[in-house]
């Protein structure tokens, strides 16, 4: 069977301001293994999505086995295993957005998108042709005063309407 | 017409509230100043205890008592923060980070300061990208200006505070569960015993507390308990033996959502009414109440005839329901309450971390149930049987009558209460997950019965009138009180 | 000791012992998936749920703790004497009440609701704690109508395949490659119901790593359903058609205790047995999978002699006669005698006697396995010595006046002297080293007993055919001085014989006088007259063995 493992061509690594924040990071935790997320994290930042060979080099940095850290990685939904658009749009759909109407934002913003929903195992189906946008829901994002919410990327979108989820899209279409 | 209380939030929106400098100027860190000055580190454990702070996390357990059980000579100690805000509804400390960063500094320093801590883990679920960036930047100020870091203003005190993203996991807001997640694991929540104060992070005793609970630190230390006890009513607590106060005190951020005017938080003593809160958020959006979610997602829900019900500890729990994180979610006449339950549960079935065997495969088989129901495929049997409830004389019984048998209405039952029983209170679960998903489940079937019985009789979603929809509560055991063990039913 | 009331019982265990454990030392039944004794305890399958009665003060009375709770996790200990219930017992504990039965068949229908229910074809059934903990306390019929959760079948590493739809994700074999092989390859991949067990890929589903180290197939006897499976006996055998014999492993001087399950056509499959102190629950992939040089069809099955430089079958007493007429010409210092470590303390006392008694020379040799590589885990080392009983086979040999064992360099230099070579070998095909085949070559009449063709047996003038540690009962010493048995499973093939008896014919027919009839009867022979071994008699070893009193290293 081990001809058929993985092989990694491109080893991963982070760069300079990363490795220096990973520095940091390691520092906070009386074991190495705690700084898992953080890293994770700062992986997704640099390459988009959590490949074999981040798996790989995290595991080694934080002295756990590879599973450990595939174990995490298929846990959280943040973190992605395939590449996502440029911009991941995070649909709340959890009941105070639903009842301000987020199915009209989603159902609208598919329309637009002209994509269907992301699941958690296949990213590609959310995500448009050009690699622009991801699109997926997302559990409560905790903004149910301002229901109903998007995030884009980092950025919390409130109150959305059709016409405020049209201005959004131009906007980062425009960038 | 109940009037707004600001404390925590007094502040919140003073321009620049966020650095350390305006922060200042409305008392900041003066009362941590106060705490390290004038009183013992056990001077304000005894004044926690006797404020009769509750967790505002959920669970509403006394933050006194459960400083109480960190043994004392075992060192390192930690504190984690968690802030890991996921109960749909709740949004009250994504501003407390956003905003007012400090105030949540300056209460994780008074209780490293009483509990002898050095360390501390701000656990921020992965999504806050904006609170986890301003205290963040809090921190670093905090740090240059002396009071976090080694020997701070000069009383041989350290404290380290370090954020900690989370990744969009629901269950890390449990404290074993973000215990689990801050080390590196998957967010699986442990058995108890152990309780985390005695073994926690890193196998070490670890205080877990909420945002909200730590806001309210600086404010018990500056004024005093005296001033914070007026706050909120006391209950007698008749499940302790001789009877004991129970206090609600202090003032709560409840977050009101869904259908009023004026969605958002507002702080105002424990202890008012659901009809004054809906009132306080700029009144109902539509006709007629038809439901309010009392404490988050995973409490049980309220009907319209319940809406005198007290929003405090005691008395949602004597309502056979909660006030959790205080996350009020209010329901007008037009909303389905199949479907909202629906809704619910896709989010529980989701979140549902897999650990153990009960909610790993019941959550998702409640949820294909209450699916399945809505989507007009709810199964009843042709046959009927005898109609249990308020019989002639005045109790439970055979009322004489006879009803028919909605088969999936008794498996949604039997199936939520086989993974946490809502009657008996019991789980066979590792974590209070369980009694989350059958909670909801659970009660808004038995409360909004004809509501189900009629999308299964008429093969779709039927919202029917508030009053036909909801089981008046003379009429269902739903609304009994907390149920009390045959043991103790003398008592 | 602490004092317990357990059902109906009043039972004494240990301080620290679970309740799972205390009821299944007095027969009753706790069931159990996540639960492993040499394991952590997770709690998470929830299935061993019993009810602790404690003390209520409001009602003054010992009442039903409002929650279940885990037996696995459940401690039982002495009590403070003012904690006492009933003023004498420190813990009430019931495992058959009404509210632990119902949680236990609710439990297993939340088990079974997405399980295929492929009994018929899986290679579990018959040995599958789910059947038999639904059968004795589940529901009779699911309520389940929802479609089920189809998760890939899938191939985790040279013997292990994971059916994945009938895991109960119990976690056992999860913590036993943390914890006991530490070597980390499983893990859970997704959340909730989706939860897979798997080694890590690639999202494409390339491995990254496989569960190839030497503990591996450990995880599938922890697997308390059909989802681990070992590739080699996959399909290959009801369970309820193997005999079982407790035996002890012959793969190296480790000695773990096994089970060996077999049918009258050969060895099936080799599982570990729990001792304490040798292999607690484990055992090592060479040792389970080391088995099938015994099923080999290349087995010698009659004696061979050498006509005309070609080794030829030929009969038990013609092999004999030609062995009596070489032995009968040389001088007894130029004869060797060489035991076997893969051999029995039985075999080798046998042959000692024959060549000190018989053939009146005090030269003998140990021969075995070539030394391995040593391996060790968190909680488990494979040891480099790969015979099992080369400590026993040496104090057996030396047991007799002036008898000298000559082992390795020593050995092959008198070998090379020497005019006649008795050499018992056995155990899996042993290639020879260069010096030792010069050495051997030198011999002028090589008698070889061997259980497969090798190297050395091509060298023979004489082949006699012997059996496994499979085919005979007799004795291991390891390598920390325990006496354990071997005990015989299937018969020899062909005409193959039990080692100690070929010797015993062979003495017999030089005139000794030797009449043991079975293996026991040597043990009593050499309890009577090897001092170490005095009390190593077969009925005192049992099952779980005895350890010499000097050789405590």
């Amino acid at each position: 069977m081990s001809d058929k493992l993985i092989q990694i061509e491109t080893p991963f690594v982070f760069n300079g301001e990363n490795q220096r924040e990973f520095d940091a990071l390691i520092g906070r935790y009386p074991v190495k293994e705690a700084a898992m997320l953080p890293t994770l994290h700062l992986a997704q930042r640099q390459v988009g999505y959590i490949t074999p060979a981040v798996m790989k080099y995290v595991a080694e940095q934080l002295e756990v086995s590879v599973m450990k850290v595939k174990d995490v990685v298929t846990f959280y939904p943040m973190f992605f295993e395939e590449p996502v658009g440029e911009y991941v749009i995070r649909v709340c759909h959890t009941l105070p957005c639903a009842l301000r109407d987020c199915k009209g934002v989603l159902d609208h913003l598919k329309a637009k998108l002209d994509t269907d929903v992301a699941s958690e195992t296949n990213l590609a189906k959310g995500t448009t042709p050009d690699g622009k946008f991801t699109l997926m829901k997302v559990e409560c994002l905790a903004s149910c005063d301002v229901a109903p919410v998007i995030m884009v990327n980092g950025d919390l979108h409130k109150n959305l309407t059709s016409e405020k989820v049209d201005e959004i899209l131009n906007d980062l279409s425009e960038k | 017409m109940v009037q707004e209380r600001r404390i925590l939030y007094e502040h919140l929106d003073v321009p620049d509230i966020n650095t350390f400098d305006v922060f200042r100027q409305y008392d900041g860190y003066t009362r941590f100043e106060k705490a390290i000055a004038e009183y013992q580190p056990d001077d304000i454990a005894k004044m926690v205890m006797d404020s009769g702070l509750k967790g505002r996390g959920g669970a509403g357990f006394s933050t006194g008592l459960k400083w109480s059980f960190v043994p004392r000579d075992i060192k390192p100690c930690y504190l984690c923060c968690n802030a890991d805000e996921s109960e749909p509804g709740t949004f009250s400390n994504r501003y407390v980070l956003e905003k007012n960063p400090h105030l949540l500094i300056e209460g994780i320093l008074i209780c490293c300061y009483a509990m002898g801590i050095e360390t501390t883990y701000v656990y921020i679920r992965g999504e806050f990208t904006l609170g986890k960036e301003m205290l963040d930047a809090a921190i670093k100020e905090a740090y240059e200006k002396g009071y976090l870091g080694k020997d701070i203003r000069g009383t041989g005190l350290n404290v380290d505070i370090y954020t900690h993203p989370g990744a969009g996991a629901y269950i890390c807001g449990e404290e074993t569960g973000l215990i689990e997640s801050l080390e590196g694991k998957r967010g699986q929540p442990r058995n108890k015993p152990p309780f985390p104060a005695v073994e926690g992070v890193f196998g070490k005793p670890t205080v877990v507390q909420n945002v909200e609970t730590l806001c309210n630190l600086p404010f018990i230390v500056g004024n005093g308990v005296e001033w914070y006890t007026q706050m909120g009513p006391t209950y007698a607590d008749t499940r302790s033996d001789p009877p004991t106060p129970d206090p609600n005190t202090g003032t709560k951020l409840y977050c009101i959502s869904g259908d009023v005017n004026e969605p958002g938080v507002y702080e105002l003593d424990l202890g008012l009414t659901c009809s004054e809160l809906i009132e306080v958020a700029g009144g109902l959006r539509g006709e007629e109440v038809k439901a309010v979610i009392p404490g988050g997602s995973s409490a049980p829900i309220l009907t319209h005839y319940e809406l005198d019900t007290r929003l405090d500890f005691t008395s949602l729990t004597l309502a056979k329901s909660m006030l959790g994180s205080g996350g009020i979610i209010v329901m007008n006449e037009t909303r389905n309450i199949v479907d909202c339950l629906l809704n619910i549960m896709k989010f529980y079935a989701h979140e549902s971390c897999g650990q153990c065997t009960p909610c790993r495969w019941g959550t998702p088989w409640v949820r294909d149930i209450v699916q399945r129901i809505a989507d007009g495929n709810g199964r009843k049997s042709t046959m009927t049987r005898p109609k249990f409830g308020v019989a002639e004389n005045g109790r439970w019984g055979d009322t004489g009558e006879t009803e028919e048998i909605y088969e999936d209405l008794d498996l949604l039952e039997s199936v939520a209460n086989n993974i946490a029983n809502v009657d008996t209170m019991t789980w066979n679960t590792i974590c209070v997950f369980g009694i989350a998903v059958s909670w909801p489940a659970v009660s808004y079937m038995r409360k909004f019965r004809p509501e189900f019985e009629a999308a299964i009789r008429e093969g779709e979603l039927v919202t029917l009138p508030v009053a036909e929809a909801t089981v008046p509560p003379e009429e269902n055991y739903a609304y009994q009180q907390r149920f009390v063990p045959k043991e103790f039913a003398d008592l | 000791m602490a004092f317990v009331k357990l059902n109906d019982l009043e039972i004494e265990v240990e301080d620290g012992t679970n309740v799972v454990e205390a009821a299944r030392q007095h027969g009753i039944e706790v069931p159990h998936y996540c639960y492993h004794p040499g394991l952590s305890r997770p709690a998470n399958c929830r299935m061993c749920l019993v009810e602790p009665h404690v003390f209520f003060p409001p009602a003054g009375a010992i009442v039903p703790d409002r929650q279940l709770a885990t037996g696995c996790t459940t401690v039982l200990r002495t009590a403070p004497p003012d904690r006492k219930l009933d003023g004498k017992y420190d813990f009430i504990v019931y495992t058959d009440s009404p509210r632990v039965k119902k949680a236990r068949a609710d439990i297993l229908e939340f088990l079974l609701v997405h399980h295929p229910l492929d009994c018929p074809v899986c290679d579990q059934a018959g040995e599958c704690d789910l059947q038999d903990y639904s059968h004795r306390h589940g529901h009779d019929k699911s309520r389940y109508l929802e479609v089920k959760n189809v998760p890939p079948k899938k191939d985790l590493g040279p013997d292990v395949l994971l059916y994945a739809t009938r895991c109960v994700v119990c976690t056992r074999c999860i913590r036993f490659a943390d914890e006991v092989s530490g070597t980390g390859e499983l893990g859970l991949i997704h959340r909730g119901s989706h939860d897979e067990i798997d080694i890590p890929r690639s999202h494409e589903g390339v491995p990254l790593q496989v569960l190839d180290n030497k503990l591996a197939g450990n995880v599938v006897d922890i697997c308390p359903v059909g989802a681990l499976i070992s590739k080699d006996f996959l399909f290959k055998s009801r369970p309820w058609f193997l005999e079982k014999a407790n035996s002890v492993c012959s793969g190296c001087s480790v000695g773990c205790n096994i089970t060996v399950e077999y049918k009258a056509d050969g060895l099936y499959r080799i599982k570990p047995r729990f001792h304490e102190d040798i292999n607690q629950h484990w055992m090592c992939d060479d040792g389970r999978l080391g088995y099938h040089y015994v099923n080999s069809d290349d087995r010698l099955q009659l004696p061979l002699k050498r006509v005309d430089d070609e080794l030829t079958p030929t009969h038990w007493a013609d092999a004999l006669a030609v062995i009596t007429e070489n032995l009968s010409e040389v001088e007894t210092e130029d004869i060797v005698v060489i035991g076997s470590a893969q051999g029995t303390n039985e075999d080798n006392y046998v042959l000692q006697q024959f060549a000190h008694d018989v053939l009146k020379t005090t030269q003998l040799g140990l021969f075995g396995q070539l030394p391995g590589e040593e391996h060790k885990f968190p909680q488990f080392t494979i040891e480099a010595d790969k015979n099992p009983n080369a400590a026993g086979a040496r104090t057996i040999l030396g047991s007799a006046n002036g008898n000298v064992v000559l082992e390795g360099e020593a050995l092959w230099e008198k070998v090379s002297e020497a005019k006649v070579v008795y050499l018992v070998s056995g155990g899996p095909e042993r290639p020879l080293e260069d010096a030792e085949k010069a050495a051997l070559k030198h011999v002028d009449f090589l008698i070889v007993q061997d259980v497969l063709p090798s190297e050395v047996t091509q060298l023979a003038d004489v082949v006699l055919p012997g059996t496994t540690f499979a085919e005979k009962d007799g004795t291991f010493t390891n390598s920390t001085g325990w006496v354990q048995r071997i005990r015989k499973t299937i018969d020899p093939p062909g005409e193959a014989r039990v080692d100690w008896e070929i010797t015993q014919q062979l003495a017999k027919q030089l005139g000794g006088e030797m009449n043991y009839h079975f293996a026991g009867e040597i043990a009593l022979a050499i309890a009577e007259n090897v001092p170490e071994y005095a009390d190593a008699t077969h009925q005192k070893i049992g099952d779980a063995g005895i350890k010499l009193a000097d050789s405590d290293q």
